[in-house]
């Protein structure tokens, strides 16, 4: 039945033994696992709590395949993601598994910390406007001055900042373009985003505003009198860092073409660092034509 | 009641309901789909029950850095169009509505107005934060009616029949004051250090540790209120001027009549609020 429901869509492999799909599974992670627990094998509630509790393969979405008045097992004792009775309506398997696909879609990838999507969804989500080739900016966005911020005020308050900078990201973003843009957490103090062209500038210089106007009430209050803190350099010198900004590099493919995701990240990153080098709090945009 | 007793009653209340006259603007204000950001947030800043509600929202740990943000600007851009919508769709009305419920409002606009006037003179860096700490300083008065409509009818009754201030009625009833009770709503929604200072010592600001001058202000600014007749605070008389605030804020006699001609231009302006439709 799964294969006649999903043939088109996913490719549909069936086994017969564990050993067998764990072999398969362990080399192509597949997206979705249905593991049938009705002939109450013990082997397979260890396949799939081990299967779980691995940071690889506990990505995969495992749904539990019961008999009718069969008792579902603790969910601490079995972690599955979804469970069918069987007997089950056809239509009932479908949207089950299709929701099952679709969740595991979105949390796969968020960042724990602010909740937006990580690299792989960053890079789906470029590389399918690339394919598509419409015209679209992309924004790099980082803070200027976090890491003494950080060893001064410890990384619970440096972590504040980022849940306060994602938060702003998004409403920044939204705001301006609520349809079609999409803002992602690459990590740490980076941030991406991606509006039309023509509105791009004007929400960088808001997002640069928004941050520089908040930031402040994140440091003490003598620190905030003062305008900057005392923290350690890179090398380890002491010395006197300014409040935090922002820096952001734009590109986009109005005036060049880019292949695939890894090109325009690059541009990106290379124009946040050259917003830097112009002291921080303040965007550049790559000119260039190619 | 003791204290401690109190102040749980007190920390349970989770919202508070507003007055009627503001709820009517309010839905005009969110079924306009093309309203902006900064439309929104003049509202807010305009009703100390709005304001804390955007407040209480953006310092919960739910968005990761309680205790921070005391700028109803900044919540609204933390927030979001979406989120701020559906958290003012939420807003209630006094369901037994008292005549100075409406004073306590305008009293507490007209501080509002009066302390950032006061801050731009005096150079404060941040004239919103003030402001907004004038727009709440009251909220105790608000938590109190609301907890105890009835006792505190009693404490209005008496402050009249004794010929004593509010405050000090209430300190006889409740054995704290709207002060008090105040910082304590405000410490339990997370409200930053700053605005729960500047509740907590309006009536005694040389008590404030951290924010001497910005308590001073909205302590200043409460009383010349009071004295100008806007809104109700539930007084009939003026409270005396703490001399330890006078001679933080220094303010020369010309400063002071220019911030009472501003203060009186601004409130003329804002007198239409609640009267009007």
């Amino acid at each position: 039945m799964t294969e006649r429901l999903f043939g088109n869509k996913h490719k549909v492999i069936i086994f017969s033994s564990l050993n067998l799909a764990l072999d398969y599974i362990y080399n192509s992670i597949p997206d979705l696992l249905i593991v049938d627990f009705i002939q109450g094998n013990p082997a397979a509630f260890t396949v799939v709590s081990d299967l779980k509790a691995d940071s690889i393969f506990g990505q995969v979405s495992i749904v539990g395949l019961f008999g009718d008045d069969q008792e579902m097992p603790d969910n601490s004792l079995l972690p599955i993601d979804d469970f069918i009775r069987y007997p089950a309506e056809e239509e009932e398997v479908l949207s089950r598994i299709c929701i099952c696909l679709a969740r595991a879609d979105r949390v796969v990838e968020t960042n724990p910390l602010t909740r937006l999507p990580g690299n792989i969804t960053i890079l789906k989500q470029v590389q399918s406007r690339i394919e598509s080739g419409v015209i679209f900016a992309m924004a790099w966005v980082d803070i200027d001055y976090f890491k003494p911020f950080n060893d001064k005020y410890g990384f619970a308050r440096g972590d504040e900042v980022l849940k306060m900078l994602g938060r702003l990201v998004l409403n920044t973003v939204r705001q301006k373009q609520p349809q079609g843009s999409f803002i992602g957490h690459i990590g740490g103090d980076d941030f991406v985003f991606i509006v039309n062209h023509d509105v791009m500038e004007e929400v960088s210089q808001d997002l640069i505003d928004n941050f520089s106007n908040i930031v402040p009430t994140f440091y003490d209050s003598e620190d905030r009198a003062k305008g900057c803190i005392e923290s350690v350099d890179r090398e380890g010198a002491h010395r006197t860092f300014p409040v935090m900004g922002l820096s952001v590099g734009i590109t986009h493919n109005s005036k060049r073409s880019f292949k695939h995701y890894g090109e325009m990240a690059e541009v990106a990153s290379e124009m946040k660092k050259f917003a830097k080098m112009c002291g921080g709090g303040c965007s550049k945009t790559d000119q260039r034509v190619v | 009641m003791d204290i401690q007793a109190l102040r749980l009653q007190i920390e349970k209340i989770d919202t508070l309901p507003t007055v009627p006259g503001v709820l009517k603007k309010l839905l005009k204000v969110i079924e306009n789909p093309k309203v902006s950001l900064n439309e929104i947030g003049s509202f807010i800043t305009s009703d100390p029950v709005l304001t804390s509600r955007v407040l209480k929202l953006v310092n919960s740990p739910v968005y990761g850095f309680p205790g921070r943000i005391s700028s109803v600007s900044q919540a609204l851009i933390l927030l979001g169009m979406n989120v701020v919508r559906g958290l003012l769709l939420g807003v209630s009305v006094f369901e037994v509505m008292q005549k100075s419920m409406i004073g306590l409002w305008e009293h507490s606009i007209g501080t509002a107005i009066t302390a950032r006037i006061i801050a731009q003179q005096k150079g404060i860096p941040e004239p919103e934060e003030v402001s907004v700490a004038a727009l709440l300083h009251d909220i105790g008065k608000v938590v109190l009616s609301l907890k105890f409509p009835d006792e505190y009818a009693g404490v209005v009754v008496d402050a009249e029949k004794e010929g004593i201030f509010i405050f000090e009625a209430e300190k006889k009833h409740f054995s704290v004051n709207h002060a008090e009770a105040g910082s304590w709503i405000a410490q339990k929604w997370n409200f930053p250090r700053s605005l729960v200072e500047v509740i907590e010592y309006h009536h005694k600001p040389n008590l404030s540790k951290t924010m001497l001058v910005q308590t001073s202000i909205v302590h200043l600014a409460d009383i010349l209120v009071r004295a100008r007749g806007f809104g109700f605070a539930g007084d009939d008389f003026v409270p005396a001027l703490n001399a330890g605030a006078w001679q933080i804020l220094n303010i020369s006699e010309a400063e002071l009549s220019g911030i009472v001609l501003e203060m009186d231009s601004a409130l003329s302006h804002a007198d239409d609020f609640f009267l009007g439709d």
